[in-house]
């Protein structure tokens, strides 16, 4: 199956660290933060101060205690951060030692329970988000399909092929672990190129080029899956599933990921081997000191879908490095500086623009959808497609439309109602 | 949980996008100055202090931002009403269109009207208009011009143009193979004129007022493009066919939008009903 999209948009931040061999960076802190888990509640299983082991539980979802979250990194706790009404925002880790947890994969390799019990103890399982509503599957939960995405089209974003390379065995177990997992198809999103796993009944290859969000897997979804209220699927990274097909073969967690640390605000990019949720500046590595951090903002995740936060996101691959004065320097020009001076109307109304249409390669109706989710309206969102779609399939509209909302942060509000309504 | 801040800084916003526009409506609006002389710069300072009273009357009752797209109205306003029209009649008129057409759904981008349409209507229903002041040339270059500049920003929709031009054509054409004759009035100029491409830019164009469906905006244009035709042959002046033309289409664009989600949720249905 090959899809070749014309519509979205590629954002030019010069280079990427393209193919070159992957490094490995001195990171001195690890961080899980809750904002990376719509709708989970960490339940602590460590207390502060604890050494914990590589692999070892921190905590679990409290409404679904088989959910484990594992330190990626042996270490010790050093804080537990709260927020509001006391909920845990970020467990960080210090990194100490180097200890790991050896997990029984025999089971695990023969029965299908045994598998979904190893995934949810080792940590893996958290890699994995459903559609509808972004969420971590439950535990007994049986999706429709499976979409492995190994494409990327995120700026900067790491050359899938390339970083799977050296990994290739561990992808093609990890695949098939997955089959194991549904009764449905599992699809392997990929850029144009030679195959990354051989086709067969129910594993299925299907191939994406355009500009972004081309390799996003929301867009494949729609077009090969679509989901709904009644059907859901899985959508996993291609590094997570390469990181189950190594577990499943030494019994220990692969928490390094491959990441790209690229951008404005960088002269060498650099593809680092780092742990999951590892401190940013941490990433940059030895060269940089404090003062040069002073002018650059970190990004976990790509330019159109990522957050400044200290630590990288649980499904980021990309450190985006962007120059801290960069907004302003754009704004030097005589006529720059005298709109800078009027007043910015406060969040407005979008203007319908043909230029919605150019920028989401899906067959929704942007500016209906947008006005809906600008409102608030669940039931025409739900009828529109928006249960198809997650933050990050909004981020390029956000950024077009001249009212100035967050769709993306809209579409969580709906998305929360509508998985409560169901729930309840 | 904390909140993601805006990392890709915008292109757009709303005083960009008002600006692009005032660059649009500034091109002929210098023409016609200079074409009628500088008699026409009350109507102007007029409509601008108009535009700026509601608004901030709104502003201020309202507790909101200011906004500066009652700039572009009042200018859409003073290039297409008749010279002849008495100033009080101007200033009535366009009040109207900026309360009723805009303000009151809440400022642009909320309502479904153009603030400049209705204004104009209310003042053709209500006013004898005698003459219609013909442009020159140089307003028609000027009126292509911002055309394009629209079109190249994406505020005015090519398939809104196209569907106009299309059903222009097409009625245009019948005609001619039907030998039949249904003579538009004398007033009427014979090839495209500065008030046609001036109506169908910044009238029917208006991305507020069109079809906000790409599917949907082919037949708001065609539409549009139907009713002028209509309009100029049963007598009309090419300036009321344009304005009452722009007004209905606009009235049906929710409804054309309303048929291609219908179409567009009965299709995704039947996919996923299928794959």
């Amino acid at each position: 199956m090959e899809f070749r999209f014309r519509k979205g948009r590629d954002f030019d931040l010069g280079p990427a660290p393209a193919n070159k061999p992957a490094v490995s960076r001195d990171i001195r802190a690890v961080g899980l933060m809750a904002q990376d888990f719509p709708g989970v509640h960490f339940d602590m299983r460590v207390e502060a101060d604890e050494h914990v082991r590589r692999g070892q539980t921190l905590c679990v979802d409290r409404d679904n205690p088989d959910i484990a979250f594992v330190a990626s990194l042996s270490g010790r706790v050093s804080k537990i951060r709260h927020g509001a009404r006391r909920r845990i925002e970020t467990i960080e880790i210090t990194a100490e030692g180097n200890d790991d947890t050896r997990f029984d994969i025999e089971a695990a390799l023969e029965d299908d329970t045994a598998l979904r019990a190893l995934l949810l103890q080792s940590g893996a399982w958290v890699g994995i988000r459903s559609r509808p509503f972004g969420r971590i599957p439950t535990a007994s939960a049986r999706p429709s399909a499976i979409f492995v995405t190994a494409t990327d089209s995120h700026p900067l974003a790491p050359e899938p092929a390339h970083v799977l390379a050296p990994q290739m065995d561990s992808f093609t177990r990890g695949v098939a672990a997955l089959l194991r997992l549904t009764e449905g198809p599992v699809f392997v999103c990929q850029a144009f190129g030679p195959s990354l796993v051989e086709p067969g009944e129910r594993l299925r290859v299907a191939q994406f080029s355009g500009p972004h969000p081309s390799g996003l897997a929301g867009t494949h979804i729609h077009h090969l899956w679509p989901v709904s209220s009644h059907r859901s699927v899985w959508q996993i990274g291609y590094q997570d599933v390469a990181a189950i097909g190594d577990l499943l073969k030494t019994g220990q967690i692969n928490s390094q990921r491959t990441i790209s640390v690229a951008g404005p605000g960088l002269s060498a990019p650099a593809l680092v081997d780092a742990p999951l949720g590892a401190e940013l500046s941490g990433l940059l590595g030895g060269g940089h000191t404090d003062a040069d951090s002073a002018l650059v903002r970190l990004i976990s995740g790509s330019i159109s879908s990522g957050r400044a936060t200290r630590f990288l996101g649980r499904y980021d691959l990309q450190l985006t490095v962007l120059n801290k004065h960069e907004h302003a320097a754009q704004a030097r020009t005589a006529l720059g500086r005298l709109f800078e001076k009027l007043p910015h109307k406060a969040i407005g109304a979008t203007v319908p623009s043909e230029a919605f249409e150019r920028l989401f390669p899906f067959d929704l109706l942007p500016v209906p959808l947008m006005r809906a989710l600008a409102v608030g309206d669940v039931e025409s969102t739900e009828r529109l497609g928006g249960l198809e779609l997650l933050e990050e399939d909004l981020a390029l509209l956000s950024w077009r439309c001249p009212s100035g909302s967050d769709y993306g942060k809209l579409l969580r509000h709906v998305l929360d109602k509508l998985d409560e309504e169901r729930a309840t | 949980m904390s909140l993601p801040e805006p990392i890709l800084t915008r292109v757009w916003d709303a005083n960009r996008l008002v600006l692009v526009s005032v660059i649009a409506i500034l091109a002929p609006l210098t023409a016609l100055i200079a074409e009628r002389g500088s008699a026409q710069l009350v109507p102007l300072a007029l409509a601008l202090g108009v535009a700026a009273f509601w608004h901030l009357t709104f502003s201020l009752i309202r507790n909101r931002p200011l906004g500066w797209d009652g700039a572009v109205i009042a200018m859409i306003f003073v290039v297409l009403v008749p010279a002849s029209v008495p100033l009080w009649q101007q200033g009535l008129a366009l009040s109207f269109g900026l309360v009723m057409g805009d303000l009151v759904f809440g400022g642009r981008g909320r309502g479904f009207l153009s603030a400049a349409t209705v204004g104009l209507a209310f003042l053709l229903f209500s006013f004898p208009v005698t003459e219609t002041a013909p442009f020159g040339t140089a307003t028609v270059i000027a009126a292509l011009g911002s055309g394009a500049l629209l079109l190249y920003a994406r505020i005015l929709s090519w398939r809104v143009v196209a569907g106009f031009l299309a059903a222009m054509l097409l009625l245009s054409i019948a005609m001619i193979l039907r030998s039949f004759t249904w003579p538009l009035p004398p007033s009427w100029p014979a090839e495209p004129s500065a008030a046609l491409i001036l109506g169908l830019v910044f009238l029917i164009g208006d991305p507020v007022a069109a079809a906000s469906t790409n599917a949907g905006r082919w037949p708001y244009g065609f539409l549009a493009g139907v009713l002028v035709f209509l309009l100029g042959h049963s007598g009309q002046d090419i300036l009321p066919s344009l304005v009452f033309a722009a007004l209905l289409a606009s009235v049906f664009a929710p409804l054309i939008d309303q048929v291609v989600i219908w179409a567009n949720t009965r299709r995704r249905e039947r996919r996923q009903r299928s794959v």
